[in-house]
């Protein structure tokens, strides 16, 4: 087994300009780049939309969580599209809505209110990518 | 089942159910057991965005028509609505408590706000815009929304 099909792959929405992309971006990169940066590896949704074949590959191989800022769940249809298998779909509304105090403002950059949400989103986001890690190998052992 | 008026815009398409009067700003009252229902309809919802909470005026709230019955914050907005009618709250949907995407979902149906009694119907009939007179409006606000992208 390669250290490639060891990582879970995050799939963060693209939606410039808006709080909630921004969101699911800032989270994903904390997972990435903070909290499980040996374990994940996050695959820009703009690869997938214009079907770059490392992307694709990657996602193929790997199991995904989708980060998506709105309904149109544009990580999840992308990389369903790609071939993957999606472990987690998570929408930041839902986590928002379990912390209504922590309202995002701004695009560039997010107010005190969605930095914090952003954080509970990649430690949410870390939860599963630590499920999925643990079940397989609990897999491997068997 | 609720017959629709519907017209596409860009690429939205917009519903109106044909069971229920409504007011220029997209609320919605049917009427339903003797009581009156009010909601929101498929432009505004779709124009507000994803809802994340609703906060409706509790039961026996006495509202004159025009008065805030409902605060919604979506992804978008926050934005308040008026009652279409006069009457007081009777019934809040308990679903907007835990899933207020219903909204969204189903703005016709399972996403309807409050209940509210009021005195005379009719009166109140006569002050909101059939279906028809509120498709042509709501056309029109669609259209011009869509210049804006």
């Amino acid at each position: 087994m390669t250290a490639r099909t060891q990582k879970v792959i995050i799939v963060p929405c693209s939606g410039i300009g808006k709080p909630y992309g921004t969101v699911s971006r800032e989270a994903a990169y904390e997972v990435t780049d903070d909290l499980r940066p040996e374990q994940t590896q996050l695959v820009p949704l703009a690869l997938l939309v214009l079907g770059e074949e490392e992307s694709r590959s990657i996602v193929a191989e790997c199991p995904a969580v989708t980060i998506d800022g709105c309904k149109l769940a544009c990580a999840t249809k992308m990389v369903q599209q790609s071939g993957g298998t999606i472990a987690q779909e998570i929408a930041v509304l839902d986590v928002y809505r379990r912390h209504k105090d922590l309202k995002p403002v701004g695009i560039a950059e997010l107010n005190e209110g969605g930095q914090k949400l952003a954080h509970v989103l990649a430690e949410e986001v870390t939860a599963v990518v630590d499920g999925l890690l643990t079940s397989k190998q609990g897999g491997e052992n068997a | 089942m609720t017959d629709f008026l519907e017209t596409m815009v860009d690429k939205f398409t917009f519903k109106v159910a044909t069971d229920r009067f409504y007011t220029a700003e997209g609320v919605w009252a049917k009427e339903k057991d003797g009581r009156v229902r009010v909601g929101l309809s498929d432009f505004v919802q779709q124009r507000s965005g994803d809802v994340a909470f609703a906060q409706i005026k509790p039961a026996g709230t006495v509202l004159a028509a025009g008065e805030e019955v409902a605060v919604i914050e979506t992804i978008k907005v926050t934005i308040g609505f008026a009652s279409p009618v006069n009457g007081k709250i009777v019934e809040v949907n308990p679903a907007m408590n835990d899933a207020p995407e219903g909204i969204n979902l189903d703005p016709y149906g399972a996403g309807w706000l409050a209940a509210m009694e009021v005195a005379d119907l009719e009166a109140e009939r006569a002050r909101l815009l059939d279906p028809q007179a509120y498709f042509n409006v709501m056309k029109g606000q669609a259209e011009e929304e869509a210049k804006k992208l």
